[in-house]
């Protein structure tokens, strides 16, 4: 006979039995590795998931309340022939305006650093996408808020010079192409070269008589496709943010707040507020209020959000920006409407199919590889790398030495977590590799763009090329060159996501990925297992001699009751 | 004898528990991807295309997009669809199993996570198809098969263009209709 504690142990075994073969008909394993060989490549490459691109709609504009009508004006009835003529009408009226302009990154684009001492600006940077303006100014110059830049002898004290209504267009017909110096289309031109398109030369009576307020289409001419074409540079401007939906920018939506650039970036006497040389990490002004004078970057958060932007009871929200820019969990990713350039190698450029350069396409349809510039990786919904910042930023200029073993970091962003004033920010960080003077050790400009025969884009010959834009900016070339690695890193700080989007707790304070700050050096992160070592073992040193007090405690009234008893 | 009962009771209930925190890693799987979502979901669909069988792709869906049609958003996902007749109609023709059209057409799943890496999430149909008889289990041993080749990725070929849209509807996203064979 079975006891009955043997009859319930097989009852056990047996119903668990019949119940695993009727639920389990068979194991399998889960989150296998693909069976792929180790060596596979990584390319991150990705693009716009979106099936059907779609073009990007008119601007939703705002009814005009300006009290002056532009085409009633007499000095505007005439048919201009270039744009410097328009410019004289405009003077007529806004005599302070070319002055004012003149005075700005927009004109000179250059840049003193006052904190580095550091000659920045378009002028004397080389970064690591089209790497520089000097010897390439005929077609660089289609972003410059002027005329007829298209050699260093450019005058930049003319007045006519200035361009008043790359900015102040409202007709969206005014483009300046690449190649014409800074003016636009005075006749029907085919652009792209024998691409067969043609752009309509531009009418710049209609032009002249419906100038207004900047708008998202006028900053975004040239912002949106900084770097040589749309979404290259920033990742987190591009054309997507023309007529944004809710979902990437809350502030732009067009069923939304519907603002320009310049609601943030506030306008005084022509000088845009916000940097990319010296930024504001950490804002700690009050917000700004009307009618008072605020000196501070009228483009930051808290210059309308304050310090403390989380409703009261958030306590732990509001703790947190003290430490967090707004951007680390606003902008959970960039480049939410369309892929964004991640990485340049320029020294795969030039090779040819049939003797002819060519061009191929990645998997989402965007270019991988161009004869004129190399190999490309582009990414969409790209999580950001997180860093401290604290404003400061140093340049690798031309000048610098390099050290060509490591990667070189055109912009180095400096900050940490125990100078009072980093924050940790999120970033793009654009990889590439890009030609240098291996004999001097330093960065060089090389000539891209011109009908010359030592264009790179032209000839395809990086020796002429290099030669060629050294000799144009004065500077030593050794003759000899090679190919550096490079990263430049952009803050992030468009595209902010609806509140719902923002990073939840978890998201961070993940234990068993690290989360997203996990690279961030010098947190105290609860969850997440790089908590700080000694300050874990003093936690638990106390609970033990805690444990130890209330044994020692109650064994003691043990005994001493034991004793009376 | 109440307590023999109580005793089967409690097995098949910790069973069940069991089984109930295992099956959803049993009925899928899911695995990382070494490329991006777009590389992903074009090698995915090339491998769909080679393997034969009668394998034909039904559409390419983006849910991420209507999420953010709604005003929020979500890190991508892409959906791969695709039927072999040679599968389908078996399980089409009996009228016991055709309420099984419902887990057609075959979907792989390409999506990123919070890590930022790519992962491919699919249905196990092997141990699927064992449930519904062993008609569905034959047919559904084969899916498992290639569903395997679909995912073997062969990184000395170039990646090849991203399929968007639906053969035959001509939407992006849209409903996967008898374009893939289904």
């Amino acid at each position: 006979m079975l006891s009955r504690k043997k009859l319930l142990a097989w009852a056990i075994a047996v119903g668990s039995a019949l119940t695993a073969v009727t639920v389990l008909a068979t194991s399998a394993p889960t989150a296998a590795p693909t069976a792929v060989p180790a060596t596979a490549p990584t390319t991150a490459t990705a693009a716009a998931p979106a099936a059907t691109p779609v073009a990007p709609a008119a601007e939703v504009k705002k009814a005009s309340t300006s009290t002056a009508d532009h085409s009633k004006f007499k000095e505007l009835q005439k048919d201009f022939k270039e744009g410097p003529e328009v410019t004289k009408a405009c003077l007529s009226c806004h005599t302070e305006a070319a002055k004012q302009v003149q005075h700005t990154k927009h004109w000179t684009w250059e840049f003193l650093n006052p904190e580095t001492n550091q000659k920045l600006g378009k002028k004397n940077v080389i970064n690591n996408f089209c790497t520089a303006v000097p010897s390439n100014y005929q077609f660089c110059t289609a972003c410059h808020v002027g005329y007829g830049w298209k050699d260093d002898k450019f005058d930049f004290t003319k007045q006519e010079n200035v361009d008043c209504v790359v900015c102040h267009d409202t007709t969206g017909k005014y483009r300046k192409l690449p190649g014409l110096a800074g003016h636009p289309a005075y006749e029907d031109t085919e652009f792209p070269p024998h691409s067969g398109k043609i752009v309509k030369a531009v009418d710049l009576k209609e032009v002249a008589q419906n100038v207004g307020k900047t708008s998202r289409q006028t900053c975004g001419a040239c912002h949106f496709y900084g770097g040589g074409g749309d979404a290259v540079k920033h990742g987190d401007i591009d054309s997507s943010l023309q007529n944004p939906a809710k979902y990437l920018d809350v502030h732009m939506a067009k069923d939304g707040l519907n603002f320009t650039c310049a609601t943030c970036h506030a306008t005084t006497g022509h000088n845009v507020s916000g940097s990319r040389y010296t930024p504001t990490a950490m804002d700690k002004e009050k917000a700004h209020v009307r009618g008072k004078a605020d000196n501070s970057n009228p483009a930051t958060c808290q210059a309308c959000h304050g310090t403390k932007p989380h409703p009261e009871k958030m306590v732990k929200l509001n703790e947190h920006t003290t430490k967090i820019a707004c951007q680390t969990c606003h902008v959970p990713e960039f480049a939410r409407g369309q892929a964004t350039k991640m990485s340049w190698d320029w020294s795969t450029g030039g090779k040819m199919k049939d003797g002819k350069p060519y061009t191929e396409k990645d998997s989402a349809g965007k270019n991988s590889y161009d004869s004129k510039k190399g190999n490309f990786t582009w990414q969409h919904d790209v999580i950001p790398e997180y860093i401290w910042f604290n404003g400061k930023v140093d340049y690798t200029l031309r000048e610098t030495k390099l050290d060509p073993s490591k990667v070189v970091k055109i912009n180095t962003m400096n900050g940490s977590p125990t100078d009072g004033k980093s924050m940790i920010w999120p970033m793009k960080v654009f990889r590439g590799k890009q030609p240098y003077d291996s004999g001097n050790n330093q960065l060089v400009v090389f000539h891209t763009y011109g009908k010359d025969d030592s264009a790179y884009w032209g000839n395809f010959n990086w020796d002429k090329a290099l030669e060629y834009g050294m000799k144009e900016i004065g500077a030593e070339y050794s003759g000899k060159y090679a190919f550096v690695e490079t990263e430049m890193s952009w803050p992030i700080t468009h595209m902010v996501a609806p509140k719902g989007d923002a990073l939840t707790c978890a998201q961070c304070h993940d234990a068993k990925t690290g989360g997203r700050l996990k690279n961030v050096s010098g947190l105290y992160m609860p969850s997440t297992g790089r908590q700080n070592e000694w300050l874990d073992m003093g936690g638990w040193a106390l609970a033990l001699l805690t444990l130890l007090g209330v044994i020692i405690h109650g064994a003691g009234r043990i005994y001493m009751s034991n004793r009376k008893g | 004898m109440l307590k023999i009962l109580s005793g089967f009771i409690l097995g098949l209930i910790f069973i069940a528990f069991v089984g109930y925190i295992m099956a959803p890693g049993l009925m899928f799987h899911e695995r990382v991807s070494p490329y991006g979502v777009e590389e992903t979901v074009a090698r995915i669909q090339q491998n769909i295309e080679n393997t034969g069988n009668g394998w034909s792709l039904s559409g390419l869906r983006n849910p991420a997009k209507a999420v953010q049609t709604d005003g929020s958003n979500t890190l991508p996902v892409l959906m791969i669809e695709a039927c072999s007749t040679k599968y389908s109609a078996p399980i089409l023709k009996d009228d016991s199993v055709r309420f099984l059209s419902i887990l057609m057409p075959c979907k792989i799943s390409v999506y990123q996570k919070n890590d930022g890496k790519t992962y491919i999430g699919n249905m196990n149909a092997g141990l699927m198809g064992r449930m519904f008889g062993p008609m569905v289990g034959e047919v559904m041993s084969h899916v498992a098969a290639d569903q395997a080749k679909f995912l073997e990725f062969d990184p000395s070929k170039p990646a090849p263009q991203m399929k968007v849209g639906t053969p035959g509807s001509g939407g992006a996203g849209g409903a996967a209709g008898g374009g893939g064979g289904c």
